[in-house]
């Protein structure tokens, strides 16, 4: 706890609740690329994004007395930043999960071919953009944890206090996630030959 | 950066798909530290290729002046403070307890004469030593529960 409490998000924190100028401009500009990285990646929808990121820091600015140094700053914003985009996904009626997800993958494991090629497909700008559109039709919370695992670089662990989720719930997601990319990528190169 | 540990992250019951997931770890790793695919099998340079996409950075952004517009916009409404919320609680309770004890001092001095003697009469003796006694235990744990409170209250005004 005393590391915490040390910690260069201690001062920020103490710096913003005691207003000081720029602290808060200084959180915002240290955290915003969380946010950016969970909240687009929940409501697609760019403009959508952006206002549910500024509520998001509002909403940190209003409630940070409440923030009692027990998680990293950085997993105490990203919940808030998460929460919001749920709550914006749960008032339009988007499920963040495809209803047949808890099956779904599992069964290719093992089955996948081992003759395409890799070099081609690298350079294949077509392919890049077909994974990219895999990588989109994920569902929102798939997409979220693949992004916050790997583009932000964030442990298991850290997403589970973020999301509120189990770490095993987490790594399943993630694992099934990647196995239906690798499927896309495999029907794809199939077709393709 | 935070290293991707193990920690506390239970193994699936299948072997094949705890295979399936060490060989997405390893990939991810292999392609973060930029390590040559020539010794990668043909699956991990399938993860490698998808660890490679989803590293990419967003195509859309955030405004460059999202903090400075932030800032000002909340520059108006200060921040709340912890600290300065638990004093001014603290105050509040004592303007309280004040208020109650010249409250219950004016009802006393009213409309004590009729019915204190009523109350005193259950009483126990002062004289009785056993109650001397337990009047003095009263003192100690009201005073050291009064100088706790103050204690406390001033260790989160320094905080």
């Amino acid at each position: 706890m005393d590391d915490i409490r040390s910690s260069p998000d201690h001062d920020l924190v103490d710096a913003v609740l005691a207003n000081r100028p720029g602290a808060f401009e200084r959180l915002v500009r240290e955290y915003q690329g969380l946010c950016w990285h969970i909240i687009p990646r929940m409501v697609r929808n760019p403009e959508d994004a952006r206002e549910l990121c500024q509520d998001t820091f509002l909403r940190v600015h209003q409630c940070l007395h409440q923030y009692r140094h027990e998680s990293a700053l950085k997993s105490w914003i990203g919940r808030v930043a998460y929460t919001i985009a749920l709550r914006h996904l749960q008032h339009k009626r988007i499920p963040i999960l495809d209803p047949g997800s808890d099956v779904d993958g599992f069964d290719v494991v093992g089955n996948i071919g081992d003759g395409f090629d890799l070099e081609a497909a690298c350079v294949d700008e077509e392919m890049a953009r077909h994974l990219h559109e895999a990588i989109e039709a994920l569902p929102p919370l798939q997409r979220t944890l693949l992004t916050l695992y790997y583009l932000e670089e964030t442990s298991i662990p850290e997403i589970a206090r973020i999301t509120g989720l189990a770490t095993g719930t987490i790594k399943s997601h993630l694992f099934r996630s990647r196995l239906r990319l690798r499927n896309a990528l495999e029907v794809r190169t199939g077709v393709a030959a | 950066m935070n290293p991707h540990d193990q920690d506390h992250i239970p193994a699936f019951d299948d072997d094949a798909h705890e295979r399936e997931w060490l060989a997405q770890e390893t990939a991810m790793r292999r392609e973060r530290l930029q390590m040559d695919p020539a010794n990668d099998d043909a699956r991990s340079r399938r993860y490698r290729l998808i660890a490679r996409s989803l590293r990419q950075p967003l195509a859309d952004s955030l405004p460059g002046d999202f903090a400075a517009q932030l800032a000002a916009r909340v520059g108006a409404a200060p921040a709340a403070d912890a600290s300065a919320s638990a004093s001014f609680e603290f105050r509040l309770m004592l303007v309280l307890v004040a208020a109650l004890v010249i409250a219950a001092g004016i009802v006393v001095a009213i409309y004590g004469n009729t019915w204190l003697p009523a109350f005193t009469e259950l009483l126990p003796k002062p004289q009785a030593p056993a109650t001397r006694w337990l009047l003095a235990l009263a003192a100690c744990l009201g005073t050291s529960w009064l100088m706790g409170l103050w204690q406390r209250h001033a260790h989160h005004g320094r905080g």
